[in-house]
């Protein structure tokens, strides 16, 4: 049975991607109780799954290097894993919050050794390189994982698989009696940041998301040319494995739409450059990118990066929405149907793969927020103090880029400090 | 304090046991690491263990525990124990995940175990368990610089949290430019329209506020001290100047419009019916809720354009290079201005890219809704004649390059934001060495001028403003980290980090206070901030062996250390980050840590078994940052990627720790070749503390001069730059160099 | 009256006198309604740039162009339009207008069939569809009308078997009962159209 002691003055972080590490750290840092609560087996969020960031080309996992090893030596804070706040009541100051922990099945006695992995013998889709892969039923999320610990498929528990695993852990690290269990944790306030979902490309329907397989997300394209990723970093299109040399980015695939998403994402705009980058780190001479975009959201010093990229030779812009997309179901090629706005001219434009920047929909939407709060039309919780001592943070707030949403969290952690602050000077 | 005593605890989980004789482990910990006693656990890391670990501490007064057992990064929580110093050794992802399970590689696989023991124990009898610096001071109150929307938001955000606050403002007034809007951008649900201000509401509440202080017509004049202890000049226009003691500071002094006058070509200066943003908003204010007149004649405005983009985004190096991401949205609402009083005005904005983030399109759509135009166009020219202007553009949609608007009343030029930042102090650092070494006869004037401008004029030896990161901004180069900064207790808010609008501004504030409030809560307590967040250790130095050759108080990214009157140099503890990079630069090695030291590095380098130059067994050092290099190698070893047997690690806190003594040392003690992994330098650079693999890249280039005077290969001493993900990389340089080395040869030194 | 670009009086006629003439100001300038035209290819200028042009207050060349006479009404670019343009409806919008100003491209074939079918229609209340065939097949002269004519003979044939058409509509064929009624229906409508789009 999990335990964790948690007062009124505890802070209660939901949501382990960079924005609720940071808002755990700060408070941390600053002497106050964290319960940090993630649904993923590891914390790190979408930035752990990013190859690289925009403008500098640097790695997210440094940083995340740094916030684990802050979280690793700080003792304020508590991890809890596997777990989602099912429901919260009280009010500001003094807050109950319901949390779900699935079970792992795997306790902490687990040293990541690997040997249950090589026991495992199924296959199962690999969630952190957005199912593009597959990982045995026994798994470590991925190689910078915290809790460094394995995590055991449902699916093997009770089956002679699930026995082979369990007998390959020498220190009694696989327990399959875990079960799904219930805690109630005081808070006397919550920092809610469960960060942004890609919005769903199925749903533009003339990209032709679901039918085409060399039209794929900006996400996954991550995915793809990451050397620790599903293709080892090379960028091979899904259909034949053939290198994807000339690659086209659709900017606005859901954002600024009145059918989809009605707000700009912001990202999308800097990520796509970023990728163009990634294909020319790939092919040198050979790549070509081309950006279709209604227009370029490089603000500030990212116009920097956006003049950089503009001056390399191996990338095109279109200001233009496309159309829609059709897949040579022979050749595996796709051909990008539209028209140039800047002057008027129709195009019919072949690529090897298309990538579609799509936008950030944020996770309070479809997974309510267990209590009333206000959120604006777009779904993003209201940020400041509007909802008593519940606070938004990063992307559950706004669609924000990693900078902002670091920021935004850095605040939120002082809007529940101040909460507690007050509870504790009530209290003494 | 208590007698070291130092026990080391040897590991026969995760195949260590089977691949390592764990008890020979124990033997050379107890008998060449001299500790206390050694055992081995079967499982180290369970309950078992560690509760083996801790009975020693509680029953047997064991103060530093070494444990051979998973790298540092691996079961961290396990092994920590209140008050207990440990060293690792890393024999899992170090030793056995890296070398091939075969009876051939046995004895070279047992051989790293034993030094990664002796290294281990080594650095244990070496450290201290850091107490807290008995120097540190516990002022709690927040200095804010500039009362404009991010200073006032700063100020009551700290006061909320229980903080008291200091508001100087070189005004009369508070309020700062947004005093001077008309309306805001919208901030909240719907996003259609503009917005009220709040100034007044939020001046009011800082007056209302017993815990904000607030100094107008004022400005710091000298700022000195470390996190918990600033000492704040502040001198007022008319008035005593006035001391104020703080524990940490926010710099939100904002910015200054881009001067139109530089902008002829769009008519700025030429005619009195070109205005900039900021000029719209004062006509609107003047204009007292009636139709803004035509400056020119009072005459009515019936058609206003908007140029964007005016003098920004400028790839020719006159103008401002980046974009000021306000301009857009402000553009909208001040046509919302005339399209509210009177739809029949005609607007129309000329844009490159319309940059509406997030829930601004929804303002954007408004505009629309109120037939604000939008055409994406170039300006060419604006050119007055008469009470108008001719507005010629190239129309990109169109495709029209005469396009042109012949009647404009009025022409709002958006232009950009330039940053309040104060003295660039790369310039002056600059200036003080061409003063310094007489090059320059003008350099004392040129530092006269360039102090003039200073906001914070920080007694600081290396300048007395934060340095800028671009075009002048005071900004973080952290992704992850938008507020590390580079002078501790120093927070940058608002446009003068970054450009930005009043509601990036007010949540940049907020932020800003959590960490100036962190920072006192942490000089309070001697605790170090990020990224060595919680490390108590501080640098001590011995005054005796100083030469005063200043290195340390240059070289420190964080501007950390003065000089006192005698030259010396002054540590201010609560400013430092705990980097090492003055104990790096130090010739005469007289700056240390207590759990981190010339001493502590050193001895693990000589700990190692030298094999003689007739084994065929080389030795080479690795110093790998703790940050990228050092989980990079843990990483390789995690995918059970191999490399060469006969490398020793030792991470460091960061390249810019290393001291050429070290690399000395190393050759001296018979190691074939040094090898030293940091991160990448230069513009994008990735170092954690800024400039420490730069500067150890350039040490290291002056170690060249010495290996030859040694008559030694150059090659003997190489540096890489390493990413964290360089998973496969690193094994790769590792086995590339060893295999060097095995061309060069044996070090000549060897067994001398 | 170059002076007068980029101001809105064209826009205000447009929103003023055209069917969703209010929604042309909201074009963002994507371009995915040109893209998605399945006529595209053969229009002078496609819907965004219209709408551009409107802004731009290009009156003359916006109501002469042969744009939106091509327009099937296939409501792609609807269905696409991130800012929910009633685009079909603006292009016949616009067609209308142009028609009344006299600014119809001439010899436009969709102009022309139209007004043909609008004639066909609006003289007896019904359509007579032998009438309007022939007329088509006519409109460019006698010898032009003969192989038309020809032409679609096979077809005319199954359709008359089929009793699909009949050849005695050639003497007149349906007329509705109320022809004057009718006709006065039609005249208020115009009417009132007239004066809520200032077109009289």
């Amino acid at each position: 049975m999990t335990e964790v002691v948690a007062t009124n003055q505890t802070i209660l972080v939901v949501g382990g991607g960079i924005s609720g590490m940071t808002a755990a750290l700060e408070a941390a840092e600053c002497g106050k109780d964290v319960v940090l609560v993630e649904k993923n087996p590891v914390l790190g969020g979408r930035v752990s799954q990013l190859y690289r960031y925009f403008p500098k080309m640097c790695h997210p996992v440094c940083g995340l290097e740094i916030n684990q090893r802050r979280t690793k030596m700080n003792p304020r804070i508590r991890v809890l894993t596997m777990a989602e706040v099912t429901g919260i009541s009280g009010q500001k100051g003094d807050y109950t919050a319901t949390v779900k922990i699935s079970p792992r099945y795997v306790n902490e006695n687990c040293t990541a050794c690997g040997e249950c992995a090589k026991a495992a013998e199924t296959d199962i889709d690999d969630a952190f390189n957005y199912n593009l892969g597959k990982v045995k039923a026994a798994f470590l999320p991925h190689k910078m994982a915290y809790p460094q610990r394995y995590v055991v498929a449902p699916s093997v528990v009770g089956t002679p698989e699930g026995d082979k695993i369990k007998a390959a852990c020498k220190y009694g690290a696989i327990d399959f009696g875990m079960q799904e269990e219930t805690l109630q944790l005081k808070a006397g306030a919550i920092v809610w940041a469960t960060g942004w979902k890609p919005y769903d490309a199925a749903k533009i329907q003339p990209y032709g998301y679901d039918r085409f397989s060399n039209v794929i997300t900006n996400v996954e394209f991550e995915r793809l040319a990451d050397p620790h990723g599903p293709t080892g970093g090379k960028i091979l299109r899904p259909s034949d494995g053939k290198e994807a040399k000339n690659v086209a980015f659709i900017q606005c695939a859901g954002s600024r739409d009145e059918n989809h998403l009605r707000h700009c994402s912001r990202f999308c705009c800097t990520a796509s450059l970023k990728q163009t980058q990634y294909v020319r780190e790939k092919f040198g001479d050979e790549a070509q990118s081309t950006v279709y975009y209604i227009d370029i959201r490089a603000i500030d010093r990212f116009e920097d990066f956006y003049a950089k990229v503009r001056a390399d030779q191996s990338v095109k812009f279109v200001k233009s929405k496309v159309a829609k997309i059709v897949q040579d179901e022979k050749t595996g090629d796709v051909v990008l149907h539209g028209v140039d706005t800047e002057g008027y001219h129709r195009y019919a434009n072949t690529h090897d793969l298309v990538v579609l920047a799509v936008g950030m929909d944020p996770e309070v939407q479809g997974a309510q927020v267990p209590a009333e709060v206000a959120a604006d039309a777009s779904g993003f919780l209201v940020s400041g103090d509007a909802n008593g001592g519940i606070f938004g943070a990063g992307c559950a707030t706004n669609a924000l880029d990693v900078n902002r949403a670091v920021q935004s969290a850095t605040a939120s952690a002082l809007r529940a400090i101040q909460v507690i602050n007050k509870v504790a000077s009530v209290e003494g | 304090m208590a007698e070291q005593k130092v026990a080391a605890y040897i590991c026969q989980g995760c195949g260590l046991g089977d691949r390592l004789d764990t008890a020979d482990l124990a033997k050379i910990a107890q008998k060449e690491g001299k500790i206390a006693f050694a055992k081995e656990h079967e499982f180290l890391c369970n309950a078992d263990g560690v509760q083996l670990i801790k009975n020693d501490i509680a029953n047997e007064a064991v103060t530093h525990v070494v444990i051979g057992a998973c790298s540092r990064r691996a079961k961290t929580e396990a092994f920590t124990f209140e008050g207990i110093h440990v060293s690792r050794a890393n024999l899992r992802e170090g030793v056995i995940w890296v070398r091939p399970d075969s009876d051939e590689h046995r004895e070279t696989t047992q051989e790293m175990a034993a030094d990664y023991i002796r290294m281990a124990c080594a650095e244990a009898k070496k450290v201290k368990v850091p107490e807290v610096s008995p120097e540190r001071g516990g002022n709690k109150r927040i200095l804010v610089v500039g009362g404009g929307m991010s200073g006032m938001t700063a100020a009551l955000e700290a006061s909320k949290a229980g903080y008291q606050a200091v508001i100087v403002e070189k005004s009369g007034e508070l309020g700062g430019w947004a005093a001077k809007l008309h309306k805001r951008i919208p901030f909240n649900e719907p996003f259609q329209d503009p917005q009220e201000t709040g100034v007044a509401e939020m001046v009011a509440a800082i007056q209302a506020d017993s815990n904000i202080k607030v100094y107008t017509n004022a400005v710091t004049s000298k700022t000195s001290g470390a996190p918990g202890r600033f000492s704040v000049e502040i001198s007022q226009e008319s008035g005593p100047t006035t001391t104020e003691e703080v524990g940490a500071i926010i710099q939100a002094t904002g910015f200054t419009t881009y001067d139109i006058a530089k902008l002829p070509e769009l008519g700025g200066g030429k005619s009195s019916n070109v205005v900039d943003q900021a000029g719209l908003e004062a006509l609107m204010k003047a204009a007292n809720g009636g139709a803004i007149k035509r400056p020119s004649d009072g005459g009515e405005v019936k058609t206003v354009v908007f140029v964007q983009c005016a003098g920004q985004r400028d790839d020719t190096g006159t103008h401002l290079p980046y974009c000021s991401g306000f301009c857009c949205a402000t553009s909208v609402k001040q046509a919302m201005y005339f399209k509210d009083a009177n739809p029949d005005v005609d607007t129309v904005v000329l844009y490159s890219d319309l940059r509406l983030p997030g829930n601004n399109e929804d303002f954007y759509r408004n505009a629309q809704r109120k037939g604000v135009t939008f055409s994406k166009g170039k300006v060419k020219s604006v050119e007055a004649s008469g009470n108008q202007c001719k507005v010629q553009f190239h129309d990109l949609i169109l495709n029209d390059e005469n396009a042109a608007i012949a009647d404009a009343d009025l022409v709002v030029l958006a232009t950009g934001q330039v940053p309040n930042s104060g003295t660039n102090i790369d310039l002056f650092q600059a200036a003080e060495a061409e003063a310094l070494s007489g090059t320059n006869p003008d350099a004392e004037a040129k530092i006269a001028e360039l102090k003039v401008v200073s906001v914070l004029n920080l007694q600081y030896r290396q300048g007395p403003d934060m340095p800028q990161l671009k075009h002048g901004f005071t900004d973080s180069h952290f992704i992850c980290f938008p507020y590390e900064t580079r002078r501790t207790g120093i927070y940058a808010a608002g446009p003068v980090r970054r450009p930005m609008d009043i509601a990036q501004a007010t949540e940049d504030a907020t932020g800003a206070a959590m960490k100036a409030i962190q920072a006192v809560e942490n000089a309070a307590v001697g605790r170090a901030a990020h990224p060595r967040s919680g490390d108590l250790s501080y640098p001590s130095f011995r005054k005796e062996g100083c030469t005063q050759c200043k290195r340390c108080t240059v070289e420190c990214p964080f501007g950390a250390i003065n000089e006192d009157e005698n030259r010396y140099p002054q540590f201010n503890e609560e400013r430092c980050r705990r980097c090492g990079t003055c104990m790096g630069a130090c010739p005469v090695r007289v700056i240390s840590f207590e759990n981190y030291s010339i001493d502590s590095i050193g001895s693990q380098i000589k700990a190692v078994d030298m094999p003689d130059e007739f084994s065929e067994k080389p030795r080479i050092l690795i110093l790998a940052c703790e940050n990228d290099a050092y989980p990079a190698l843990d990483m390789a070893g995690m995918n059970r990627i191999e490399y060469n047997q006969f490398v020793r690690i030792i991470p460091v806190r960061c390249l810019g720790s290393v001291n050429t003594i070290f690399i000395t040392d190393a050759l001296n003690s018979g190691y074939d070749g040094v090898m030293l992994m940091g991160c990448k330098h230069g513009e994008d650079y990735q170092c954690h503390f800024v400039k420490g693999s730069e500067l150890a890249s350039y040490r290291m280039s002056k170690v060249d001069d010495t290996l030859k005077s040694m008559n030694m290969e150059t090659e003997r001493v190489a540096t890489y730059e390493v990413a964290i993900t360089d998973i496969e990389r690193v094994p790769k340089l590792i086995n590339e160099y060893a295999a060097k080395i095995e061309e060069i040869g044996m070090n000549p030194f060897k067994g001398f | 009256m170059s002076e007068m670009k980029y101001h809105n009086n064209f826009l205000k006629e447009v929103e003023e006198r055209v069917e969703e003439g209010h929604m042309v100001k909201m074009c963002m300038q994507c371009g995915v309604c040109s893209g998605s035209c399945p006529f595209g290819p053969h229009w002078a200028h496609p819907p965004q740039e219209l709408f551009m042009m409107i802004r731009a207050g290009k009156r003359e060349e916006v109501l002469s162009s042969d744009s939106m006479w091509m327009c099937t009404s296939c409501y792609q670019c609807i269905v696409r339009c991130p800012r929910k343009l009633p685009i079909t409806h603006i292009m016949h919008g616009l067609a209308y207008l142009a028609k009344r100003e006299g600014l119809a491209p001439k010899g436009q074939p969709t102009a022309e069939f139209g007004q043909m079918f609008w004639d066909n229609l609006t003289k007896d209340g019904r359509v007579n569809e032998l009438k309007l065939s022939l007329s088509l097949y006519f409109k460019d002269g006698f010898g032009q009308g003969v192989k038309n004519a020809m032409a679609m003979q096979s077809v005319g044939m199954g359709l008359m078997k089929a009793g699909r058409l009949n050849p005695m509509e050639i003497l007149g064929g349906h007329k509705i009962k109320d022809k004057s009624g009718f006709h006065a229906m039609l005249k208020k409508a115009r009417e009132i159209e007239d004066a809520r789009r200032k077109l009289a």
